[in-house]
This record gives structure tokens, sequence and C-alpha cells, in this order.
């Protein structure tokens, strides 16, 4: 109840200057206001197996909730002079910290140095997978929410840093190139606590190539993670203190559990297309890191028909880590380590991901700045495999859930 | 009689009357004469179209739920009005480009053409005068209703176009 009060007071501070967006739009070209939202809900999630879209928000464990999917933004755009504008952009939904620093996603200045170019410098939203940018804005996407194999993983919203894109024509498309850096951080809902993490520096490249029907997207980011402060903390430094001699995989143990100091890349490649009234857009990612909780393969396929102002939508999705680190019994030689021992296979049960969803939907067109959608997700996730759940209790068998979501998209 | 009742049943099933082409026009004075597709695209897509610095133009919509603005975009993207609409969501809420403004009609369109060398708009073929430029033209296909059309995306998947006037 106190999340859905701190979200709506947000919203309702961000309602006044959302209400002058066409006023503020029509009076001058410098300034433009605009916004976004999607008041949605949803039910899923199970007693012991939450349900939680994004890191930053609040679990679900069965029932209906308005929170899980709803969100409203609010951007500012001003053009201060001949090619520099500055741009800001507020995001109010479920975070498990709703302070100011959360609110503002994105705060930065643009320059056009020439007119295939731009340099920005602030805060800005993370671009590491196609829709990442703009995971928030439901209106520009067919489904009710990002996909959750896909898209949740990747808690990080905003970078500060700068950034540097080149684009121009070329024979076979629109082509695109992208180099970032600077650092980045998130303050996340872990169900057992608040795990706040800064990763520094944060750098990387996408670049795309695009027509009028298709595109094609490769990105990679490498990032060090420079501080992490989690629940599991006492547990892992527990297993750093452990002697060598009385449980030698204890070393092990704890540098694939501790997060902090440690390098993660991402290499993704994405596809979409659009033509005949078929949309299909799929995406597929590499993690890599000698941290076991991001250490994963993930990827989609989700394939729409247009039809007439409707777009029915099916989509299937993975995530899978790409190892999973067990204690070995055998090499522990103290009875004292053994709570200690069990404790961490409880940790790495519970971070090691295995999870499969199928979803079908529908999105409804029926205004120039409105979309209905409606999406059933039916997810299979294995005997510890859950991940991406929030876990009340060890998950010793498979399970499957059912999610039901439906949303109004809104533009202004 | 089979035959005939298919003859008629075309007859009866012909379009009325013929809708006029859609024309992309730019102010005389601009030095800009032709536009090719991919440059249309471009400029009203949030693109850089390549133009020299003189011959930059600043593209106007029409209104947000009209016909011509849903077939003009089907005309050169072949995609719904509706896609258009999430497509400039993506970029406005990724900063990478606003939205062409809009006006209300094709009236308005011709009054801004006529009066800002750099401005780029589109119109019914019907509404043009010889204040203005052609630089493209989009070809409608004769077609009974077109809202209904557009919205069932039942027309053909590009409309033809021409490059010049």
């Amino acid at each position: 109840m106190l999340r859905l009060l701190s979200f709506l007071l947000t919203v309702l501070v961000m309602l006044p200057l959302g209400q002058h967006a066409q006023a503020f739009d029509l009076g001058t070209d410098r300034l433009r206001v605009s916004g976004f939202g999607t008041l949605g809900l949803t039910w899923g999630g199970k007693k012991d197996y939450g349900l939680q879209k994004e890191f930053i928000h609040d679990p679900q464990f069965g029932g209906v909730s308005i929170l899980t999917d709803s969100v409203f933004g609010l951007q500012v755009d001003f053009n201060i002079a001949k090619n520099l504008d500055a741009t800001i952009q507020a995001v109010a939904e479920d975070r498990i910290r709703q302070d100011f620093n959360n609110i503002v996603d994105w705060a930065y200045l643009s320059y056009k140095p020439t007119a295939n170019s731009v340099i920005r410098a602030g805060r800005m939203g993370v671009d590491l997978f196609m829709l990442t940018e703009y995971r928030n804005v439901g209106y520009a996407y067919l489904w009710t929410h990002p996909v959750i194999e896909f898209y949740k993983p990747i808690s990080l919203s905003h970078y500060e840093g700068f950034d540097f894109r080149y684009s121009r024509r070329i024979k076979p498309g629109y082509f695109e190139f992208k180099v970032f850096g600077g650092q980045t951080g998130s303050d996340i809902d872990v169900g057992s606590g608040e795990l706040n993490l800064r990763m520094r520096p944060f750098v990387g490249f996408n670049t795309s190539l695009e027509d009028n029907d298709w595109k094609i997207r490769l990105t990679y980011t490498t990032t060090n993670t420079a501080f992490i402060k989690a629940p599991a903390d006492p547990l892992v430094n527990a297993l750093n203190r452990v002697p060598q001699a009385l449980w030698p995989q204890a070393a092990a143990l704890h540098d694939r559990l501790k997060g902090v100091d440690t390098q993660t890349h991402y290499f993704s490649a994405g596809f979409s297309y659009d033509k005949h009234n078929w949309v299909i857009q799929s995406e597929f990612a590499l993690i890599t890191s000698r941290w076991v909780s991001i250490d994963m393969t993930n990827g989609y396929l989700s394939a729409g028909k247009r039809i007439g102002p409707v777009t029915l939508y099916t989509v299937g999705s993975y995530a899978r880590s790409n190892s999973q680190p067990r204690v070995d019994q055998n090499q522990i030689a103290s009875a004292d380590l053994q709570g200690l021992a069990i404790a961490t296979q409880n940790l790495l049960n519970a971070v090691h991901i295995d999870q499969n969803t199928v979803s079908l939907g529908m999105r409804w067109d029926f205004h120039p700045r409105a979309a209905l959608k409606m999406q059933w997700d039916h997810t299979w996730t294995r005997k510890h495999g859950g991940g991406l759940l929030e876990l009340n209790k060890p998950l010793d068998h498979d399970i499957t859930l059912n999610t039901f979501s439906a949303n109004l998209n809104f533009i202004f | 009689m089979r035959l005939l009742f298919i003859l008629t049943a075309l007859i009866i099933l012909l379009p009325h009357h013929a809708l006029a082409d859609i024309v992309v026009i730019v102010n005389p004075r601009s030095s800009i004469t032709a536009l090719t597709h991919h440059q249309i695209i471009d400029i009203y897509m949030g693109r850089n179209p390549g133009l020299a610095d003189d011959k930059k133009l600043q593209p106007y919509d029409q209104a947000l739920d009209s016909t011509i603005r849903s077939e003009f975009y089907y005309g050169i993207t072949g995609k719904p009005a509706s896609a258009i609409n999430a497509y400039w969501a993506r970029l406005l809420f990724t900063g990478r480009a606003s939205p062409p403004k809009s006006v209300a009609d094709d009236s308005a369109i011709l009054d801004i053409i006529e009066k800002n060398p750099m401005a780029i708009g589109y119109l019914d073929r019907r509404y043009l005068n010889d204040q203005v430029t052609v630089v493209y033209t989009i070809k409608r296909q004769d077609q009974k209703e077109p809202d209904a059309e557009l919205q069932n995306t039942q027309l053909s998947d590009t409309l033809p176009v021409t490059e010049k006037p």
C-alpha cells in the first residue's frame, strides 16, 4: 500500500506539468513537453513464487496488482541554441526507492556538430538492447510489457556519461553507429531486501542497419561492478573468510557470488521485420560474467499480424544461466561449515535461471495516441531455475506460472 | 449468364469517384525541385536525408487523425498510421527526434509552405496552387472508402509512386 501511495504521489506531482504539454508544444518551437503512460492490471505470481517484471518492482505473490505494469513519464525538450538541445525525462513507477535521483531518468545536453552526428552528455537511457531505452513507453512497443526473460536481467535504466552517434544512409539502408561510456547503477528489490549496484566504467557500442521494412542491430557493452550492497553479503563475506584447508572450494564459490570487482560483457543481436502487416522481432544475448547471478544466455522471438487496428501476436522466450556451480560436499573438511555450505547451495539455487515463457496477446490501436493491450504468459520454471522469480522458499520442483495483463497505453 | 452476373457485380463494386494524388510540396524559393522516395522517407521518419545545409527542410504533418496523413504514410512506407505513431513514440522518447509539427488541414499546409522557404508538406493535389513546387507525388488508388480500406490495410503493399511531378 505504501508503494502504491508513493507511486500515486509521484504521478500527482508530475501531472500539472503534463496537463500543459499540448499548450507548450503549440506555443513555441523551442520547448516541447510530452509524456507517456501505462495504466495496467496484472494477475500473476503464486503464494511462494513471486512475479517480478523488473527488479525495481515489488514482487507480486498472486492476486491483482496495478503497480506491476503502471508507469507515467514526462519529457521536456528544450532547444537552447542552434544544434544544442537539453532533455529531461522523469518517470513515476513502482520502485524500491522513490527518490529524486531515481525519478529523473534522463537529464542531458545534446549537440549536433554535423547533420550526421550527435554528441550527448549527462544522464541518458541505457541502450543495451532494442527496447532498453524506451521500455517504459508501452505505447511504443507491441507487448503489454518487455519480454521478462530478456529484459528483466537488465536492471539498469540510465547511466551518467556521454555518447556519440553517427548515422547516414548507405546503399543497403540507414546505418547507425553509437559509442558510449560512463557509469551506471540501480537500486533493486531482490525479495530478501534491497540490492544497491554501482557499475563503472560502463562502455560499449551498438550498430544498426535498417530500411523501411527491417532492422538489424548488434551491441557490445562491458562494465565492472564497482560496488554492491546486497542481502547476501554476510554469507558471501563468510565464504571469503573460510580457511583454504577446511574448504578449498570456498574461495571459488566466493568469486562466483561476490559480484564486486567483476567484469561483465553483454553481446546481443536483434532483428525486426514489418511488412505485409506481419510484425516480427527477435533478439538474442550472451551475458558473460564471473558473477553467477548475471552469467546467462537469453532470447526471444515475437511474431504478430495486424488485422485492421488490432495486432494479434505470440512470443516465445527463454533465459538460462551459463553455468551452475554447486557445493562439493566432499571438499568440506569441517562439520562446522555444513550450515554455511547449505546456505551457499541455497543461494546458488536461488540465483540460477532456467525459464521459458510463451505468450499470446493482442494490441488494439483504438486512438492515434492510445492503445489497449492484453496478454497471457505461460511460464515454465525448472527446479532450482527461479532466478527471475522472487522465491519465498527454495524452488525444489518444476513449476508453471500464468500471468494475465491488460493495460491502457497512451502518449501525449 | 454467369459472366453477366460477374460483370454486373464488378460494375457495382467499381469506385464511384477517384481521389486526387497526394503531392509533396516546398516553397519555390527552395533550391530543391525533386526528392527521391528514400529522401521523403528519411525526412518524415526523423532521419537525415543527406541534403546540403542550404537545402535543409522542416517537415510539416497533417492532423494526427486525418485520412490524408494515414494515406501519406501508407504511400511512402506501406505501414498503417498506428505503426507510424508507435515509431515516432520510439524516436521521441529515446531523444532521437521530434515528430513533424502538425497543422490542421491542406490550406494550413499551403499557407506555411508559401511563407517558409525551408518548409516541406503534403496535401491533396486538388488544393495545389502555383505558389508552391511539387517535389514528389504519391498516386492514390481509386477507392470507394479510403478510411475503411486503410484501417483494414487491404491496399497494395506500396502505392505506386513517381519521383518527379
